[in-house]
C-alpha cells in the first residue's frame, strides 16, 4: 500500500507533458470587470498549445467579434495567446477560446469580463 | 471553429465531467482506477454482521468512436464480527475475488453547447468467476443500463454561480440468469460542483491551488428489486470530494447506508482515477479502430 500511495504522489506531481491544455488564468480576468477598455486578452493554459490550431476570440453582447482577429500564440511562452482589442465600450465581453496541445487533444472554453468605461 | 477534437477525458462541451466513484459515467473513454472501500453489512439469516474491504481495479478502452469496452475485478475482505448473537466462535475471515464484470458503453447522443450526453450500455457479471467460499453468485447477470449527463453551464449569467453544478445519473435493470433471484432497478445519480469550472469559465475567485482543484459531491446509489414482494430499496448516500490534477483524481466519500438493510454504520470509499490519455497519449486517449489522425 505505501509503494502505491508514493506512485500516485509521484504520478500527481510529475512534471511531464500531458495531453489536455486547461485555463490557468487570464487577463482580464475571468468574470473580471476592468476599468477601462483592455489592449488585448491573454490566456494562459496549463501547458504549451498548438499554434496553428488554437483560437481566441471576443464578442461583445449582440455577439459580434470585437477582436481584431490577430490572436496568436506567443512567441516566447507557447502556453500562452493573445489577442488585441479595438476601443471596447462600456459593457460585458464574451472570450471563447479553443485550445489544442501538441498531441492533437483539444479543450474549448468561454467566459465574461466587463469593461467600465470606454476610455484606455 | 476546430474539426474532429480528441477526447478521451469526459468532456462536453468546456465541460469536464469527472469519473465518478459510485455511479459510472456517461463517457466511452479511456480510464484506469483502483478504489478501496470498507463497509459493514448487516447481519441476516446468512450470517452475522460482517466488515467488508473491497479492492477494485478497472480498466476501460474506447475500441470504435464513442464505444468502449470495460472489465473490472474486485479482491474481497470479509470480517464477521466477533460478537455472535447465539455466543457460538466468530466465523474465521475470508479472502478471494469476486465474479468478474465486463462492460460496454456506447455515447448515443450528445448535445456540447447544453453540456449534456445520454449513452447506452450495459454490464455483466460473469457468474463463476469468483471465489467460491465467498458466496459469490455462479450465475451471470446483465443489467443494460441507461447513462447520462447535464452541466448547468447553459444557465443565464443571472445565475452565474449555479454554472458549475453538474448532474449525472444511470438507470439499469439488473437481470439474473437464474430466474430464483430477483430481478432489480439499479438507479443512481451524482451531483457535482466543480470549482475548476468556477476558475475557468465563471469567475477567477483567486482561489488557491489544490483548493481550486477540488469538486465537491454527493452520490446517491439505489437497487430496489422488481418482482418480489417484501424486498426492499437498499443503496447509500455517499457525500465527498474529487481533486483534480493533470494524471490522476483521487476522490474519497462517505458511505452512507439509507435503512438497515443496507447497513448499520457509515464505511468509506478512496479511488484513485489514473489519467492515462494524459499519462500514455500516444497509446491512450483515442479509439484503437477509426480514430482518424490523432
Amino acid at each position: 500500500m505505501r509503494y502505491f500511495i508514493a506512485l500516485v504522489f509521484v504520478v500527481a506531481c510529475a512534471p511531464l507533458a500531458g495531453a489536455h491544455a486547461f485555463l490557468d488564468h487570464a487577463e482580464p480576468k475571468v468574470g473580471g470587470v476592468v476599468e477601462s477598455s483592455p489592449a488585448e486578452v491573454k490566456i494562459w493554459f496549463t501547458q504549451d498549445v498548438s499554434a496553428k490550431e488554437s483560437r481566441l476570440k471576443v464578442f461583445d453582447a449582440k455577439g459580434d467579434e470585437v477582436d481584431r482577429k490577430d490572436a496568436h500564440r506567443d512567441p516566447k511562452n507557447h502556453s500562452l495567446l493573445v489577442a488585441t482589442l479595438s476601443a471596447l465600450p462600456a459593457g460585458e465581453y464574451q472570450v471563447r477560446w479553443e485550445a489544442v496541445c501538441l498531441l492533437g487533444h483539444h479543450t474549448s472554453g468561454k467566459f465574461m469580463f466587463k469593461v467600465k468605461t470606454k476610455d484606455r | 471553429m476546430i474539426p474532429s477534437p480528441a477526447h478521451a477525458h469526459g468532456f462536453e462541451g468546456d465541460r469536464f465531467f469527472p469519473p465518478t466513484i459510485q455511479t459510472e459515467d456517461p463517457f466511452a473513454t479511456d480510464e484506469l482506477s483502483v478504489s478501496a472501500q470498507t463497509f459493514n453489512n448487516p447481519a441476516s439469516d446468512d450470517g452475522p454482521k460482517t466488515r467488508e474491504l473491497d479492492m477494485t481495479t478497472e480498466f476501460v478502452k474506447e475500441i470504435f468512436p464513442k464505444f468502449a469496452v470495460g472489465v473490472s475485478g474486485t479482491y474481497i475482505n470479509l470480517e464477521p464480527s466477533k460478537h455472535t448473537s447465539d455466543g457460538s466462535d466468530p466465523l474465521p475471515s475470508q479472502d478471494g475475488f469476486d465474479d468478474i464484470s465486463v462492460s460496454v458503453k456506447y455515447q448515443l447522443w450528445e448535445s456540447p453547447a447544453h453540456e449534456f450526453i445520454l449513452s447506452l450500455g450495459g454490464e455483466a457479471d460473469l457468474g463463476g468467476t469468483g471465489s467460491k467460499p465467498l458466496g459469490v453468485e455462479s450465475y451471470t447477470t446483465y443489467t443494460p443500463t441507461l447513462y447520462c449527463g447535464k452541466g448547468l453551464g447553459d444557465l443565464p449569467n443571472a445565475l452565474k454561480y449555479l454554472k458549475p453544478f453538474a448532474l449525472t445519473g444511470t438507470v439499469g435493470y439488473a437481470i439474473p440468469s437464474k430466474s430464483s433471484d430477483s430481478n432489480a432497478l439499479e438507479w443512481g445519480f451524482a451531483l457535482e460542483y466543480s470549482l475548476p469550472y468556477l476558475q475557468e469559465h465563471v469567475e477567477d475567485l483567486g482561489l488557491p491551488h489544490p483548493l481550486r482543484d477540488l469538486i465537491p459531491l454527493v452520490e446517491f446509489h439505489f437497487e430496489s428489486p422488481t418482482n418480489r414482494s417484501g424486498e426492499t430499496t437498499t443503496g447509500t448516500i455517499n457525500p465527498g470530494i474529487l481533486w483534480e490534477s493533470k494524471y490522476v483524481q483521487v476522490g474519497a466519500e462517505a458511505v452512507i447506508p439509507i435503512n438497515a438493510h443496507t447497513g448499520s454504520d457509515v464505511g468509506a470509499v478512496v479511488q484513485v482515477q489514473f489519467y492515462i490519455d494524459d499519462l500514455f497519449p500516444q497509446v491512450f486517449g483515442h479509439p484503437l479502430f477509426f480514430g482518424g489522425d490523432k
